[in-house]
């Protein structure tokens, strides 16, 4: 078992992916980035000083302070605090995990949903794929964030403010992953009307191989790659979808901060000045958004898969 | 003096880890009205030479040593700026598609006119009307009508009449013809052939030919060079070379030729294909594909050699001329 | 060209059609008209009656037929909150939001194009290479969050500190990096003309654009970074093919190259895409109108939201679905037209 662990990872060590990441400074420092705020976000609880979801933690007399460095900061709240008095570096290591949590379940959620249904669009061909591909069109000419709008609107028109704000991670997962599915769906489709066209598929129906099997053991593996790069800048996507609906108010309640709603609590302040509530937020969001978009980007390059485009 | 004079000339496509090498030592001459062709298989750098020609190599193709003589001057010196103005003006291109040679948004006639503005300080008027003119000297019909049409309203046919009508706008000195006919139809080949060397004889313009088929070569040109792997192997008068081929490349090449063979024979198939300019043999590039390789063949890089009229890069030649001769001398 | 015309006439009208179902459910789904017009005081007999009266207990294809027919005369249903047909609501507010879709769309288009061709043409120079950088970070930057800083710099204004005032230099530094501000942030202004109809324009005046500047970056700054992308990437691939190279063999000027034989080639992909993306930006403008308070329909159907009015929500959702299955419908027709290799015959080249 040690030997074949062993000659895998310098299998990976010896390879061109491998090789183009150490080479590429960009990648370098956005996956470090990217892992340091992912640990934050997971390990938040243990960082964190404070508890932003313990009422009794908060005290409304410190709220509005500012960052260190600015005048009539409070060491203890190192990045300030928001209106109720929260410590604003608790509530965006929070806030970040989240998000993240968001984000990552979305991408999940439109994996699954659009390998499922590239798969049967791109195998099936026929009615199947005109259908299927007509919503997806549909759908993305409406652009995914505006069905995520109108879907989270109903949503919280059905539910109620305060049941939709318990459940809100899950209906947010769910909005995201439904409205972003296409994308991921076209990709998986064109694969496979690409890796239709090839022998060994040929080779595994005259085997005597059943549709199921040939979709699942033998296609889907080999569309893998695109899925990989296209779902690493899906996750960035989702994160902004679920800031952007945060932002709205059709998002996470302000008891249970995401970054977006950090953003929208904050924004209220800005001009009164206090800048830092809603703009520190903003910044790790960007940041975590970018590295991600970068990540994307160096995937997309190293691993050159066949991208729907358009 | 020639009018084209190409010496030594070397073209390499800068590419991640090193250099590849397209063409090598490329030598030949061309003169006023004649008639040149090109063969070689496909890879073999015909492309790059009929481009460079022009020093219009690809990114990330460059000219890397050598000259381009035209009329003594040197093009691969020249700046962009003296090179647009031979371009299109004393030498003329023909590509290869004629389905992608032409813009597919603009008309024909906007495409024809602009070529003479760009070397001519006349009215769109009078430059319409040389395009007209050029369009009846091509045969296409109702060429009033083409002027106004798209390049995706005509067939492939037309099309290539079209392109072989813009070369002759300006009456250049030289027209490189890259494969001008492998993209048509079967049926319009020979016509296409037969208007291009019929127009170019009546102009005086000199002909550059470039192809893969060595029965169009022995027909209509008057010498030619044989390509492998971005080196001329073997050059001189048609004839002689078609006639009595001195290099292994060309000899394979020439028996393959449907009509040389007795009809119902098996054609004869040069086993083997050529390297990709990735993994280039040592020594002389033919080597791994030819029955008389040596040692020799493998380790160095085949000098030219005279034999007759023509010029062969083969040690198997030198070898049965330096016999030949010791022959003659012990005869004397 | 007919059938090409029917055909993408007969898509649109289908498309209409599943946002009228989707539409319908929601309202059926969500909406109570008996609430809103009786109140709680009524019993249950009565209600029964007005509801057997109103055609509510009828079935559900019935329903929407009724719903579909009142929809195409024009007639969406009145507005809880309003009191009046939820189209007069929608169309008191459209004019702000069509206004800030141009200004943003006049900024995409005079930067996106210069800068996306300059990149394409010089792939290697810094500034291209500058370009490309900005625009990847701003994909990364939600709409809404741009806004607020743009709030920051150019409304409220900030004054930096950080240099030592007592030097020459601190103090050039400290002014530089510092902003006015000033610029409104909130609404339309109250410079406003009225052109038509509802039509209440704030072209014609100095305020109007001054309160138009930063909500239509901010939309702009969405999109901007997409299209220079877009255009760069089909430019570079048009340099690429044979008709280029050919129009360099005939002598032409680089100038004639790049900016008639290869840009004319890269705007035709680049209208289809653009037609959809202006579509798109609809829903960036529910974010953009937030942020600034702007009365167009994207504000008016947040504040829908919130007040669970539901008539005006429906209203909305049918008028953006037309929107959208308008412009894109346009804009493939308008491609047909502009492109000469699509043949609106529809027969085979």
């Amino acid at each position: 078992m040690t030997t074949a662990t062993v000659s895998r990872w310098d299998r990976f060590r010896e390879s061109f992916f491998w090789y183009s990441f150490r080479r590429d400074k960009v990648a370098i420092i956005s996956s470090l980035v990217l892992l340091l705020m992912v640990l934050a976000a997971i390990f938040a609880p243990l960082l964190a000083p404070a508890n932003p979801y313990d009422l009794a933690q908060i005290n409304i007399m410190n709220s509005e302070l500012p960052p260190l460095g600015l005048d009539g900061a409070d060491p203890s709240f190192p990045l300030g605090t928001d209106a109720q008095g929260r410590d604003l570096l608790s509530t965006i290591l929070y806030g970040t995990r989240v998000s993240l949590m968001i984000g990552f379940g979305a991408v999940v959620l439109q994996s699954v949903l659009g390998i499922l249904f590239g798969l049967l669009a791109g195998y099936l061909g026929g009615k199947v794929d005109a259908v299927l591909m007509r919503i997806a069109d549909v759908q993305l000419s409406f652009s995914t964030l505006m069905v995520a709008i109108i879907v989270g609107a109903v949503f919280k028109a059905s539910f109620g403010n305060l049941m939709f704000g318990e459940i809100a991670i899950y209906m947010l997962i769910f909005i995201i992953g439904v409205a972003e599915w296409p994308q991921i769906a076209r990709t998986v489709r064109a694969s496979v009307l690409a890796e239709k066209k090839k022998e060994y598929v040929d080779a595994a129906k005259v085997m005597g191989f059943g549709t199921r099997r040939i979709m699942f053991r033998h296609i889907l593996p080999n569309t893998l790659s695109p899925i990989f790069v296209i779902g690493t800048v899906q996750i960035a996507n989702a994160i902004i979808s679920e800031a952007a609906l945060s932002f709205l108010g059709l998002g996470m309640p302000e008891t249970q901060p995401s970054l977006g709603s950090l953003i929208k609590s904050g924004f209220d302040y800005i001009q009164s000045g206090s800048w830092w509530i809603t703009l520190i937020p903003g910044m790790v969001l960007v940041v975590l958004v970018l590295v991600i978009n970068l990540l994307g980007d160096w995937l997309r390059d190293v691993m050159n898969p066949r991208l729907y485009k358009g | 003096m020639a009018l084209l004079e190409v010496k030594n000339l070397d073209v390499r496509f800068a590419v991640r880890g090193g250099d590849l090498t397209a063409l090598r030592g490329i030598s030949f001459n061309l003169d006023k009205g004649e008639r040149l062709g090109l063969v070689g298989e496909s890879g073999a750098g015909k492309s790059v030479a009929a481009f460079s020609i022009l020093n219009l190599v690809a990114q990330p193709g460059y000219i890397a040593g050598g000259q381009i003589l035209f009329k003594g001057k040197d093009l691969a010196a020249m700046s962009e700026r003296e090179l647009r103005k031979i371009r299109g003006n004393q030498i003329a291109m023909i590509f290869q598609d004629p389905m992608m040679t032409l813009n597919p948004v603009l008309t024909i006639g906007t495409q024809m006119v602009e070529a003479i503005l760009a070397h001519r300080k006349i009215s769109k008027k009078e430059a319409r009307d040389i395009a007209l003119d050029r369009l009846q000297k091509v045969q296409i019909p109702s060429p009033e009508k083409r002027l106004d049409q798209y390049p995706h309203e005509l067939s492939g046919g037309m099309r290539q009449r079209v392109i072989i009508a813009i070369a002759l706008l300006l009456e250049p000195e030289l027209i490189v013809a890259d494969e001008p006919t492998t993209a048509l139809d079967v049926t319009i080949q020979a016509e296409i052939m037969d208007l291009l060397l019929n127009l170019c004889e009546q102009e005086n313009v000199a002909l550059m030919l470039i192809t893969h088929d060595l029965g169009v070569v022995s027909q209509v040109t008057r010498r030619m060079l044989v390509m492998y792997s971005g080196r001329i192997i073997e050059q001189g008068p048609t004839r002689d070379i078609i006639n009595n081929a001195q290099h292994p490349y060309t000899r394979g090449l020439i028996s393959a030729l449907p009509q040389m063979g007795s009809p119902g024979a098996r054609l004869f198939q040069i086993p083997g294909s050529m390297p990709s300019l990735k993994n280039v043999p040592a020594g002389c590039p033919f080597h791994p594909r030819c029955e008389f390789a040596t040692e020799q063949c493998r380790g160095a890089m085949p000098e030219y050699v005279h034999s007759g009229n023509v010029d062969v890069a083969c040690f198997e030649v030198a070898h049965r001329i330096e016999q030949e001769t010791r022959m003659q001398e012990a005869e004397s | 060209m007919l059938a090409f015309l029917v055909q993408r006439i007969s898509q649109a009208f289908l498309v209409m059609f599943v946002i009228s179902v989707i539409a319908f459910a929601i309202q059926d789904g969500l909406g109570d008209p008996l609430q809103e017009m009786v109140g709680m005081s009524v019993s249950a007999e009565e209600r029964e009656a007005i509801r057997e009266e109103l055609g509510l207990n009828d079935p559900m294809v019935l329903q929407y037929l009724r719903f579909a027919g009142k929809a195409i005369q024009g007639d969406l249903g009145n507005s809880y909150f309003y009191s009046k047909p939820t189209l007069e609501v929608i169309a008191e507010h459209l004019p702000a939001t069509l206004e800030l879709v141009i200004g943003a769309s006049l900024i995409i288009i005079f930067l996106s194009v210069p800068i996306g061709v300059y990149a394409a043409i010089r792939p290697q120079a810094w500034l291209s290479k500058f370009f490309m950088g900005v625009s990847t970070v701003g994909i990364s930057i939600p709409v809404f969050l741009t806004a607020i800083v743009l709030i920051q710099l150019f409304s409220i204004g900030v004054t930096v500190t950080w240099f030592p005032v007592d030097t020459g230099w601190g103090q050039w530094l400290n002014e530089a990096l510092s902003t006015e501000g000033g610029l409104p942030s909130y609404g339309r202004g109250d410079d406003l003309v009225h052109l038509f109809g509802t039509w209440e324009s704030g072209f014609f005046s100095s305020d109007g654009w001054m309160h138009l500047v930063l909500p239509s970056v901010s939309l702009a700054s969405i999109m901007l970074p997409l299209f220079i992308r877009l255009i760069r990437a089909e430019m570079m691939e048009v340099l690429q093919s044979d008709y280029i190279r050919y129009a360099r063999a005939k002598g032409l000027s680089a100038g004639r190259i790049n900016f008639l034989h290869a840009l004319k080639n890269t705007m035709l992909p680049v209208i289809t895409v653009g037609g959809v993306q202006i579509g798109i930006m609809v829903a960036y403008t529910i974010l953009t109108e937030t942020v600034f308070q702007w009365p167009g329909v994207g504000l008016m159907f947040l504040e829908a939201i919130t007040r669970s009015d539901i008539p005006l929500i429906v209203a909305y959702l049918m008028v953006v679905g037309l929107i959208f299955v308008v412009t894109n419908t346009l804009v493939d027709l308008l491609y047909g037209l502009v492109n000469p290799t699509v043949k609106l015959t529809g027969k085979k080249a």
